[in-house]
This record gives structure tokens, sequence and C-alpha cells, in this order.
């Protein structure tokens, strides 16, 4: 069965191959070329030796780079669980050819295990190689940057695409049972495998644990990270895009009031000097919000529970597969 | 080989609503050549997808040589299928097809499988997209063959194929069958296809088991009777009218006698097989007597 399944699989393993050392060759080339321009900008740092300003440097110079390579990192697995899983029974039922492959003697579920292990493992292979290439790329730029828990980077890097690349495996494997015709099972793949992304990223990622909420100064918060934009209007002031190293920030919009709670106004500010830096001036008034964050330290359970809940969800449909196959496809 | 090699008990598949195969009992004795025959879409197919295990019953059960279908891999082992249209791998040599049947089928029959190759003269090394209709199904019929199953199962084999690859195609199972000792089922919508290779015979139509058995006993025990009208009227018991036509002045009747005794009426001649066969399918869907004298055989 290993010999019929690789005989079938050729074609698709030699154009998946060329595809690796096309795009693998790239990322070598990145990593090595950043780590080059790292050691002359950074470890060379003659000028302006601030982590803002190597951030600025490095983002300027590979934040395209990264970010494109992160999206083919995330698309590899539907595009592989498409093109290889949705086939894998939908186009033996729309050629005829599951009569011919069910009637040798060898049981259907072992012809879906042989195709599982040798079609699905090269599935993980194959996104396993790219996300490993590009974590290894990626390393000094994300040790700089220190944004791991942003959506196209968790989903790039580390465990998190291992996952992926078997979930959508399975959720093509699925599919083409299920649709029993090779385009409606692309398709479906490919959409289905984009949903469980974003809601993955969306609706459930930022529930793995429960978000701590800290009651943080505004200098403590211009100390520890960024912040994007602060507004003072009549009816009070927000703060928007705080950013904490290594963490993720739950919160868009906070809510700054002074030291007894009460809200910061357009009017409260005239006081303050028009020209000095806004941060003295709302700390005279002890300027105070709620951030509601996830801890830089959590990074490793939150890609151990990413990756848990992919395998389970595949597990799931794998078993539906094996299943669903010996009852019949017609 | 005395267990029959196909036995069903109110044998029902239904999709949806649209029934396939409706109530089929029927057992299908050893060490014969099995025609089933029926029109398109009468259950023939779903059978015969039933007794490979591609499918399983909606209701009712099936045994095949004594197991259920696909149980196993001896199982599987056991039973060669040949679906209908023969599919194969057009992107697979026909060397790979070979190189198939031997990985996945622990009785291959490497020699059988070589010759037969040989003989009907396909290139190894040809993809079997590029083979004509009658060469794939060569190549389909040499690896269910070459299998050495007990009992080879073939869905409308020949349907596709022109009159000479037809001829050359069933001159191949007959060779099979005499060579390997193996019982066959085979399906077709053509009559004279399966009064050529067949001795027993299955009628479907409308998704129902019309009538089964030997080929020689049906046609036996099948006679037209031309009466007087109203003299038919009453038959003897065990005799069945399977269809009725009547003049003003005459009736004449095709019945089917199940006495085991020879029939015992005045006028009574049997009718050939085509005649038997048409007949049988008129009554399934509702109409007359066929009009016999131009089929008779």
């Amino acid at each position: 069965m290993i010999w019929l399944t690789w005989r079938q699989f050729r074609t698709p393993a030699i154009a998946a191959a060329t595809a690796l050392a096309l795009i693998g060759g790239f990322l070598l080339w990145l990593g090595a070329d950043l780590r080059s321009f790292y050691d002359a900008a950074v470890t060379g740092c003659t000028t302006e030796c601030t982590d803002a300003a190597y951030r600025t440097l490095l983002t300027n110079e590979y934040g395209t780079k990264i970010l494109l390579a992160g999206l083919l990192v995330m698309a590899a697995p539907g595009f592989v669980g498409a093109l290889w899983g949705a086939p894998l029974i939908a186009r033996e039922i729309e050629t005829g050819t599951h009569r011919l492959a069910w009637t040798q003697s060898v049981t259907r579920r072992r012809w879906l295990t042989a195709k599982t292990a040798v079609v699905g493992g090269a599935a993980l292979v194959f996104t396993a190689a790219l996300a490993g290439l590009l974590t290894w790329a990626a390393a000094p730029y994300d040790d700089l940057v220190d944004d791991r828990f942003t959506a196209l980077v968790f989903s790039a890097r580390n465990l998190a695409p291992l996952g992926y690349a078997v979930l959508a495996f399975a959720i093509g494997l699925t599919a083409g049972l299920l649709a029993r015709r090779t385009l409606v099972a692309v398709t479906a793949t490919m959409i289905a495998f984009l949903a469980v992304q974003l809601a993955a990223a969306t609706l459930l990622r930022p529930h793995y644990q429960e978000p701590v909420t800290e009651d943080m100064t505004l200098a403590e918060a211009e100390a520890a990270g960024d912040i994007d934009s602060f507004n003072v209007g009549e009816d009070g002031a927000t703060l928007q895009g705080l950013r904490l190293p290594g963490a993720w920030v739950v919160s868009d919009y906070m809510d700054v009031t002074d030291a007894s709670g009460d809200p910061i106004t357009s009017d409260t500010i005239a006081d303050c000097d028009p020209g000095g830096p806004p941060g003295e001036c709302m700390s005279q008034f002890g300027a105070h919000f709620d951030v509601t964050y996830h801890p830089a330290d959590r990074y490793w359970t939150f890609q151990w529970i990413e990756l848990a809940g992919a395998l389970a969800l595949a597990a799931v449909l794998l078993a539906l597969a094996y299943w669903r196959l010996p009852r019949g496809v017609n | 080989m005395d267990t029959p090699v196909i036995t069903t008990t109110a044998l029902t598949k239904r999709y949806g609503s649209h029934p396939a195969l409706t109530d089929a009992t029927l057992d299908l004795p050893a060490g014969r050549i099995v025609g089933l025959v029926g029109p398109n879409g009468a259950g023939k197919s779903t059978l015969l997808a039933l007794a490979a295990g591609l499918i399983r019953p909606t209701s009712g059960t099936i045994e095949v040589l004594g197991n259920r279908p696909a149980a196993d891999a001896a199982q599987l082992a056991r039973v060669g299928f040949v679906a209908q249209d023969t599919p194969v791998y057009t992107q697979l040599t026909v060397a790979d097809h070979l190189t198939l049947g031997e990985k996945l089928n622990p009785r291959w029959d490497r020699r059988t499988a070589a010759d037969r190759i040989r003989q009907i003269g396909l290139d190894p090394a040809k993809k079997a997209g590029r083979l004509s209709g009658g060469q794939k199904a060569q190549l389909a019929l040499t690896l269910a063959a070459a299998k050495r199953p007990d009992l080879l199962i073939f869905d409308e084999p020949v349907a596709a194929l022109d009159p000479l690859a037809r001829r050359a195609f069933l001159q191949s199972l007959m060779e099979f069958v005499a060579d390997l000792d193996v019982a066959v089922v085979l399906s077709s919508h053509l009559i004279a296809d399966v009064e050529r290779v067949c001795d027993h015979l299955v009628i479907l139509a409308e998704s129902r088991v019309q009538v089964a058995g030997d080929i020689d006993d049906l046609t036996a025990d099948h006679y037209r009777v031309v009466g007087p009208r109203g003299t038919l009227d009453t038959l003897p018991a065990g005799v069945e009218p399977i269809a009725a036509d009547h003049t003003p002045r005459q009736s004449t009747l095709i019945v089917h006698n199940t006495t085991g005794r020879p029939l015992d009426l005045p006028g009574a001649e049997t009718i050939g097989l085509e005649d038997m066969v048409l007949t049988y399918l008129h009554r399934a869907e509702g109409l007359g007597t066929p009009i016999l004298q131009e089929t008779r055989s």
C-alpha cells in the first residue's frame, strides 16, 4: 500500500520539494542577510544605540519581507491540505478508481492509514520545514521587536504551524470524502482552513487563559512599552494601542483617569505647559488606567494550546473519515 | 465450493427515497457463471457493489462466499471486482498496475498476469490513460483475475466496448474461468452476451428481482399458451402467468411453470431466453405482453 501511495504521490511530492527548495533558499538567505545586517547595525552600533532605534531600523529593512514570509507559512498548510488532502479520496471517486483501489486485498482502513501516513506526513514535513526555517531566519528580528503574540507572527512560528499542517490535511481529507468532488473539496478546504485560522486568532486565542488586568500609571506604561496614541477631549482621555514588550495587550481603548478616578478632560490639562512633554503633564495628575493583557511568559503555553487544539480537531475529523469510509461512499 | 457464492435476504438499498434495490432475496449457486440482466438503472450495479462491499445495504443482509462483503483483507482477497467502465489509473503505466496488483494482493499470480499482458499485446510501459477501451477492460480483467479470487464480479464489463473488443473480452473471460476454477457473476443489459457466457440467470427490473434460476431450467419452464378466450382464466396450481394478451376470440399467456413437472396444457410451447427476459421486463414496467414473434430465438 505504501508503494501505491508513493507512486500516486510522486509527482506532487517532486513539485513540493522544488517549492520547498526555492522558498527554503529564500528563507536561508533572509536569515543570513538579517544576521549580517544585525551585526553591523546593532552589535557594531556607534550612534543612537537604543532598542527603539534598532527596531525602526530592522522594521524598515526587513519588516515587509518577514511579514510576507509569515503569511506564506500561514497559508502553506491550507494549500497543502487543499491540494493533497482534498483530492485523496475525492479524485478516486471522481475517476471511479476507488472501485479498483478498494477491491484489492487491502481494507479501506488500511488504505486510509497508508494515505494519511505518507501524504499527511509529507504535509507536516513541508510546513514544519518552512516554519522552522522562518522561525530561525526571523529570530533576531523577533527578539528585538518582541511582539510574538501578533496573529501573523504567532501562527507562523514554532509549534502553531505544525498543528495547522495536520489540521488542514484532515480538513481536506474529510471534505473530499464528504463532497466527493475534487474542485468542491479543494475550495471548501481553503475556506474552512481560513475560517479556522481567523476564528483561532480572534475568538479563541484571547481566551486560552484568563487575561491579567492591571492598574498602570501612564508613567509606568511609557517606561515599560510604547503608546500609539493618547487623546484628551472634553469628556475625558483615552489611550490607544499600548504595546508592552513580549506581552499580548487585549484592551484596545483604555480610559485614562486621574489619581482620584475622575476623567481627565481638556480643561484639566489647560494649565500644563503646552510645549512640555505630555507624559510629564499627565504625571502631575497621577494619570492611570486599567490594562488587560497576557503576560509575555505565557507565549509557550499558548503555543502548546494552539498545537493541541489543532491536533484534537484534526483527530476528530480523521476519526469521522475512518468511521465513514468503510461504510461506502455512494 | 459448496457455499453459495452470494446469498441475500430482503436486501434493500435506497438513496434517499429512491430505491436502487428492493427486497432482493437470492441464492446464487457455486460453480456457475451467473448473469444479471436488466435495463439500465434496474439495480444491477447496486447489487454488485453491495457484493463487492463498496456500499452497505440500507436493510437486509448479504453474504458473499459465506462472509460479510469486504469484512477483512482475507475476504477482499477472495473476491475480484471489475467495475463498470473498467476504471484504471490514467497516470500509471500498465506495468505499474501489475505492481499494484502484486503489492496489494497476497495471492497474486505474477505469471498469469505477465502472460495475459503479453498475449493481448499491451505495452507495459504505456500509460493506462492512453489505452483503448478494450485494452483498459483487458487490463482490468487481468488485474482481477491474477488476484486469484474465488469469485469474479463483472459490472457491465462490455457495455462500452465495440463488438470486436466485446467478443475478445468475453473470450478472455471464458478462458480465465476455464483455467482458474472461479465462480463468476456478471451483469449486462445485453441478453445475447449473457446467453453466450452464463448458465445461471437473475432478471432485475425496477429495483426488484423478477426471477432467478439456471438458464436451462428457466427456458424449459416458461411457455407461451394460446387458447380460446376464457379457457385460460384458471391455471393449474404452481403455474404463474407472467403476461396475458387477450383478443375477443383468444388469449395468449406467458406462464412460468414452477411445479417441477412438465406443463400439461394444450397449445403450450416453450419460449426462448430473450422472449422470457423481455416478458419480465415488460411486466416490471407495467406494460402488457411484448410482441414476441419478432424476437423469438
